[in-house]
């Protein structure tokens, strides 16, 4: 048999066992001990994320974190990554990734009411990568419109080093009363059931097992592939919320990687139990082997945990949405996991061992060209910046998404009030009557991680906790997804070590808790190259009041235009250096944590006084992107003075405009209220300056001693930056 | 050269899910109990007009213009091509 155990890992297996595994028993062991489902080299650093905070009511450990973000209220979400099925079959990929993270959110109970896809893809021009991008956006819209749950936010990068392997995180939030919150534990004599689609041979381990006595026809790579069902998705979120209003189920756990065995064997660990499964009992779609049975991967399906009193009522309500379920067997208190077949006892072992195998430590070694990556730029030609801004703006990493989001209902559900593209959060009201609601949003910048992925990552923390204060909200929680390369290598687990560690030191010193995340790793290309390793951040915060939201797009004439916080000579690594110089080199942006937490209480007291019309944090592209955005949405035209922005160290104006230092926003603030804008600041300790007012012409103007260096139309400006990613991608 | 009427009919491969088929089937079909019916597959069928000097050039047009423009895709579909004369 075809195995990616180590020979180490097998004589582990044999000692556990006391004798020679079954081939039921290997199987199992391959999935739980793989990485997806172990953690098994990542363990020892995810320790080093906070995850503790007074509002977390379910950290790490359960398939999704809980937080309770206004009394009595819990929000339930979670980022999961799809990035090597969506290689392969893009649509699919995209929807299932989809489909595994709402159920990780159904299994404490919670509807889920938005999602976000942050999707790290290559070259739009790369014909490869465009067939994926396409795919990966159509499985993600046609899943998400058909679950009945909306689209609201996420980030999109567009680079050459995902033109064969993408990165496909997805993320999705779900509310609940804290009471009904499914938070119960199994005990021997619960019934274990499996809900949902037939099992069938899809999703089986992966390539490595599609071995010939695996499959009716060698050769064929079917492991990899699952076909996305949302039609069974939609009935499994209605009658699971039915079920807990009902309060029927104890416990439920999504049958994602690793499978059956996966659900079986973790929970049964988390709980000190055993448990006695009958395969007989599976309902399947093809006749499958026994082994087969404990290790597909079938999509659609989940584990309910159910007291044996409840039985009757559970499989009534499932009836009811016409939602397929076998009754599998029970836990018990022995320890170990019995599955039989026809009569035989297939697999016997013990629970704790098969769900947590040994840490694997990874040597962790920073590659030899980062003295090249990470050396500061020096003498880069000057280039006329108007000319720079319109590169800038048609650049697909900051130009309109329009093209993406007009695929999602990003509306149905009614909650949504602010429409993706305008706000630096994408933020939802907690029902049609309450004022209450929450802001959600999801980070990376690939190219800062993939320089420095201690700074990167940080700054992924940061950009997040601005998005969610730019739109009014108080941060509350984050979950992440370090996307890495092979661990074994360790030039590329440098990578992963690094990002972790600058995702812990930034949330800790944000004072906002880690409550969750996934980890991948092999994210190579064909050649063995990683793509650009990736941290990606998913921020959830409090808004008390809807009304008082703010989105980015200016909204008056003869207002002033502030910026908060400092800028500084920080052009390494900044997306300018990388499309106008063509230089992916540089110092990445010093995160900046002390000024980030002055400048966002800041821009809180704005929100909360009612002093700010706008607000858009500055980041890709610096400031001169935000500008234009803010002018370009409002349709509303500004005049700003470089002189104006305090920026201290810097020698010419690239720096000042396309710099990418942290810790800034900028805000629109109306005349009669700059002088309380600007005591507030001065009580605060926080650095603000008026750069310049927004005016009644359409035009985007930028002065350097009074001389325009920047003087265009609105039109023009809004021409490239909608047009360019949809003329890329038809 | 002569013109062809060429079929090409684009599926799951056989082993995989076919959700949408197997909705019909349990829904429609079997609900109004046409239960001689077995299994049910779902395909997206293009028909093209070539001009070709004969069938199995013209088959060959189509299957390569298939595989290069990512008409489907090779790891989850089976395609058949016929042609008619």
């Amino acid at each position: 048999m075809i195995t990616v155990l180590t020979t180490e890992e097998i004589n582990e297996i044999r000692k556990v066992l006391g004798r020679e595994p079954t081939a039921e028993e290997l199987a199992m062991f391959e999935a739980q001990w793989s990485e997806h489902c172990s953690y098994k080299s990542s363990r020892r650093l995810l320790k080093l994320l906070p995850t503790k905070g007074k509002n977390v009511l379910i950290g790490p450990g359960r398939d999704a974190p809980a937080v309770e973000v206004f009394p009595g209220i819990a929000v339930i979400f979670k980022i999961e990554s799809h990035n090597h099925p969506s290689a392969v079959d893009p649509y699919n990929g995209a929807a299932t990734g989809i489909g595994g993270v709402v159920r990780d959110i159904l299994t404490l109970g919670a509807k889920p009411i938005a999602l976000l896809d942050m999707l790290y893809l290559g070259d739009p021009s790369d014909r490869r990568a465009q067939w994926l991008i396409k795919g990966i956006v159509r499985g993600i819209s046609d899943y998400g419109n058909r679950i009945g749950v909306p689209t609201v936010a996420g980030d999109t990068w567009f680079d050459s080093s995902f033109n064969t392997q993408p990165l496909v995180n997805v993320a999705c939030v779900g509310l609940i009363r804290v009471e009904d919150l499914l938070n119960s534990k199994p005990i021997p004599g619960d019934v274990i059931l499996v809900a949902g689609n037939p099992t069938g041979r899809d999703g089986l381990l992966g390539s490595s097992f599609a071995s010939k006595s695996l499959s009716d026809e060698p050769g064929r790579d079917i492991g990899a592939v699952q076909v996305a069902d949302p039609l069974m998705e939609k009935v499994l979120i209605d009658s699971i919320v039915e079920l807990v209003q009902k309060r029927v189920v104890k416990f439920i756990k999504d049958l994602g990687g690793g499978g059956l065995t996966t659900a079986v064997a973790e929970t049964a660990a988390d709980f000190g139990l055993g448990a006695e499964i009958f395969l007989d009992n599976l309902h399947l779609r093809a006749e499958l082997t026994p082994l087969e049975m404990l290790v597909s991967e079938s999509q659609e399906r989940m584990m309910l945990v159910v007291d044996k009193q409840h039985l009757g009522k559970v499989l009534e309500v499932l009836g009811k949405y016409d939602v397929p379920s076998s009754v599998l067997g029970s836990f018990d208190s022995s320890g170990r996991i019995k599955v039989y077949f026809r009569g035989k006892l297939v697999a016997d072992v013990p629970a704790r061992e098969l769900a947590r195998p040994r840490d694997v430590y990874r040597v962790s070694r920073p590659p030899k060209e980062l003295v090249e990556l990470v050396s500061p730029v020096s003498s880069i030609p000057l280039v006329p910046v108007s000319k720079a801004l319109r590169v800038l703006l048609s650049s697909p990493n900051i130009a309109s998404k329009k093209w993406i989001y007009e695929q999602y209902d990003y509306e149905v559900g009614v909650r949504t009030v602010v429409k993706p593209g305008y706000g630096d959060a994408a933020v939802l009201r907690l029902d049609a009557e309450d004022v209450r609601g929450i802001a959600v949003k999801g980070d990376a910048n690939p190219r800062y991680t993939s320089i420095d992925p201690f700074r990167g990552a940080a700054n992924s923390v940061a950009e997040c906790y601005r998005n969610l204060v730019s739109v009014g909200s108080t941060p509350v929680a984050f979950v992440d997804e370090p996307n890495a390369g092979n661990p074994e290598r360790p030039e590329h687990f440098w990578y992963f070590e690094m990002m972790v560690k600058g995702v812990a030191w930034m949330a800790e010193e944000l004072g906002v808790p880690i409550v969750g995340g996934k980890v991948s790793f092999y994210n190579e290309d064909s050649r063995g190259r990683q793509v650009k390793p990736t941290a990606t951040i998913v921020g959830i915060g409090a808004v008390e009041d809807v009304r008082r939201v703010k989105t980015l797009d200016f909204k008056q004439e003869g207002s002033a235009v502030l910026l908060v916080g400092e800028t500084f000579p920080e052009i390494g690594s900044t997306e300018y250096l990388a499309r106008v110089h063509g230089l992916e080199v540089g110092e990445v942006p010093i995160p900046r944590p002390n000024q980030e937490l002055r400048n966002a209480s800041y821009v809180s007291k704005l929100v909360e006084n009612d002093v700010a019309l706008s607000i858009h944090d500055v980041s890709l592209g610096g400031l001169a992107v935000a500008l234009a955005e803010m002018a370009i949405l409002g349709d509303v035209g500004v005049d700003v003075s470089v002189e104006k922005v305090v920026c201290r160290g810097c020698t010419r104006i690239d720096e000042v405009l396309f710099s990418e230092s942290q810790a800034r926003y900028v805000v629109e603030v109306p005349q009669e209220r700059v002088e309380v804008a600007l005591n507030l600041a001065e009580a605060l300790g926080v650095r603000v300056s008026v750069v310049g007012r927004t005016t009644s012409k359409k035009l985007f103007v930028v002065r350097a001693n009074q001389q325009a260096v920047v003087e265009e139309s609105l039109d023009e400006l809004r021409d490239i930056y909608e047009r360019n990613l949809s003329e890329l991608l038809e | 050269m002569g013109l062809y009427r060429v079929v090409v009919v684009v599926s799951y491969k056989k082993g995989l899910k076919d959700p949408e088929a197997e909705t019909i089937y349990r829904d429609l079909i079997l609900k109004h109990g046409y239960r001689a019916v077995k299994e049910l597959r779902i395909g997206k069928q293009f028909t093209l007009l070539v001009e070709a000097e004969d069938s199995e050039k013209a088959s060959s047009y189509v299957r390569e213009l298939c595989d290069k423009l990512m008409i489907y895709n090779p790891v989850i579909h089976d395609i058949e091509v016929t042609v008619y004369s």
